[in-house]
């Protein structure tokens, strides 16, 4: 028998209750002072207070992003879901060697339900077919118009600037080559354009290519973690990054901060920061789904992360200034920091959290508290898991990722942030770095 | 040895080898990236993605273009 909405609330609500429960058993049979209370060593001292505070950092951070990402759920659902404000748009695909997923992304954009719209494919001098198969597609076809323009190899950004450049409308919709948006996204998406302080809308990016350990891990991230945090930010209308799968602006506010900067590995963090310094809002909307190809292979993912981190950085670093004065406004200053947190602290914060009470157990000789330790953790990502899937109506079976999240997935994504963090800070050389595609959209 | 120790000593294990292996994949990672711009550097002299945007022959673009852009 097929669960009802009620009843399936209702388990999942239980099942929340029932993890809880566990970590609090869990947590209580950890007893941390008899950690300390075996030995006199300063060290194990010390390390036993970074834990605690690991895990005081890190029930405050789950209850602060589910309180409000919880709220924000609350005030989505409670707003008109239909928007009679539907101007018409242009949807930039930068394009770098997409051949293989390009007629699958153009298709998806193809059947969008909104009423006027055209499509603009800039291929980045790919070296592939990209280009000939988006140019089947070139033409008028109904109200949609698609565009083909062909630019010298110069990266995202540039693409992106060259769609902005040549885009027809007032609002422009910023997608990857590999993206497929789901038909309602746009209309959901565009209501928020309503409000003249709205510059721009993140959208609920998912992995499409679910098919083994790492892309449901990857999955299960998304909607855990990433999404989670745009929901909270999107509460206060401060989300710090619009992920490139799906990104909605008002082209002024583009154009009034000066289109995408070409000096950061992360053009999408970098403009939402200067989107949100200028002034304006930067909400989020779950009804916005794309759906996108998740790195299959470890080394992809890494390599992925690693861009990610120093890319985040590099935007952070061309802001120093305004991280140590917040003049722009508490919320944003807030945002600002919690990005650099995230990107710094918290992997180093993580790492050492989970190494140094492994050290302390061991040395106290404590050694069954590390399964407590897990338990707890553990726990508490299954809980968190359980209520973010069901909040996002998404498929339950990957609510058991959950269990190795923590000390898998979270400790290659960790290690790689660190790494990276480490060579921006010596300014180590990078590339950009091409993903492969699989295809799979 | 009683269960939860056992437990323990399984995850301790396990922990350990996820960072080694974490470690070990970054390396794989950046040997794989410095044999791979090793390799592009015979075809591109210049990085590519620290350019300005300069749409020269688009005189339309050029005259929307945003100001960084240009």
């Amino acid at each position: 028998m097929r669960p009802t909405p009620v009843r399936r609330r209702l388990g999942v609500a239980a099942l929340i209750v029932a993890t809880l429960a566990i970590a609090l058993l869990a947590a209580l049979r950890l007893d941390t002072a008899r950690l300390t209370a075996n030995t006199d060593s300063v060290a194990l001292r010390i390390g036993v207070v970074l834990v605690l505070v690991f895990l005081v950092l890190l029930i405050t951070r789950y209850v602060v992003l589910l309180w409000l990402g919880y709220l924000h759920h609350i005030e989505a659902r409670r707003e008109i879901p239909v928007s009679t404000f539907a101007p018409p748009l242009t949807i930039i695909v930068p394009a770098f060697d997409e051949a293989e997923v390009i007629e699958a992304a153009l298709q998806s954009l193809l059947e969008l339900d909104y009423p006027e719209y055209e499509i603009l494919v800039v291929d980045d001098g790919s070296t592939d077919a990209t280009c000939e198969i988006a140019s089947r597609a070139e033409g008028r076809r109904g109200s949609v118009e698609v565009r083909v323009v062909r630019q010298a190899n110069r990266g995202k950004a540039a693409a992106l600037n060259t769609g902005l450049a040549m885009a027809r409308h007032d609002f422009v919709v910023c997608v990857d080559g590999d993206s497929r948006l789901e038909p309602d996204a746009l209309t959901a998406a565009m209501r928020h354009f309503a409000d003249p302080h709205v510059g721009a809308v993140a959208g609920n990016v998912k992995v499409v290519n679910r098919n083994n350990l790492w892309t449901r891990l990857q999955a299960l991230e998304y909607i855990e973690g990433l999404n989670l945090a745009r929901r909270a930010q999107g509460l206060l209308r401060v989300v710090n990054i619009i992920p490139g799968p799906v990104g909605i602006f008002r082209r002024d506010a583009l154009a009034r901060v000066g289109g995408y900067a070409t000096d950061t590995f992360a053009e999408d963090a970098d403009v939402t920061l200067e989107l949100m310094t200028a002034g304006w809002h930067i909400v989020y909307e779950d009804r916005a789904v794309a759906w996108t190809e998740a790195p299959e292979r470890l080394v992809e993912l890494i390599k992925q992360r690693y861009r990610w981190t120093r890319g985040i950085l590099q935007a952070l670093r061309k802001r120093g200034s305004w991280l140590t004065t917040p003049a722009r406004g508490r919320i944003v200053w807030v945002s600002l920091c919690a990005m650099l947190f995230e990107a710094t602290c918290w992997p180093v914060v993580s790492v050492l959290g989970n190494t140094v009470f492994v050290i302390a157990a061991l040395e106290a000789g404590a050694a069954s508290g590390i399964f407590y330790w897990w338990l707890l953790l553990m726990m508490l990502d299954v809980a968190a898991a359980l209520h973010t899937v069901a909040m996002e109506g998404e498929d339950l079976r990957l609510v058991p990722y959950a269990i190795p999240y923590r000390f898998v997935f979270i400790v290659f994504i960790d290690v790689a942030k660190l790494f990276a963090t480490v060579e921006e800070l010596a300014r180590v050389r990078m590339t950009w770095g091409k993903l492969a595609r699989a295809g799979r959209l | 040895m009683s269960l939860d120790v056992l437990l323990s000593t399984i995850l301790l294990v396990s922990f350990l080898v996820t960072i080694v292996l974490a470690i070990l994949s970054y390396v794989a990672y950046k040997l794989r990236e410095s044999r791979r711009t090793g390799d592009g550097a015979a075809h591109q002299a210049t990085p590519a993605l620290f350019e300005r945007v300069l749409d020269v022959d688009e005189p339309e673009a050029a005259s929307r273009e945003s100001p960084r852009a240009r």
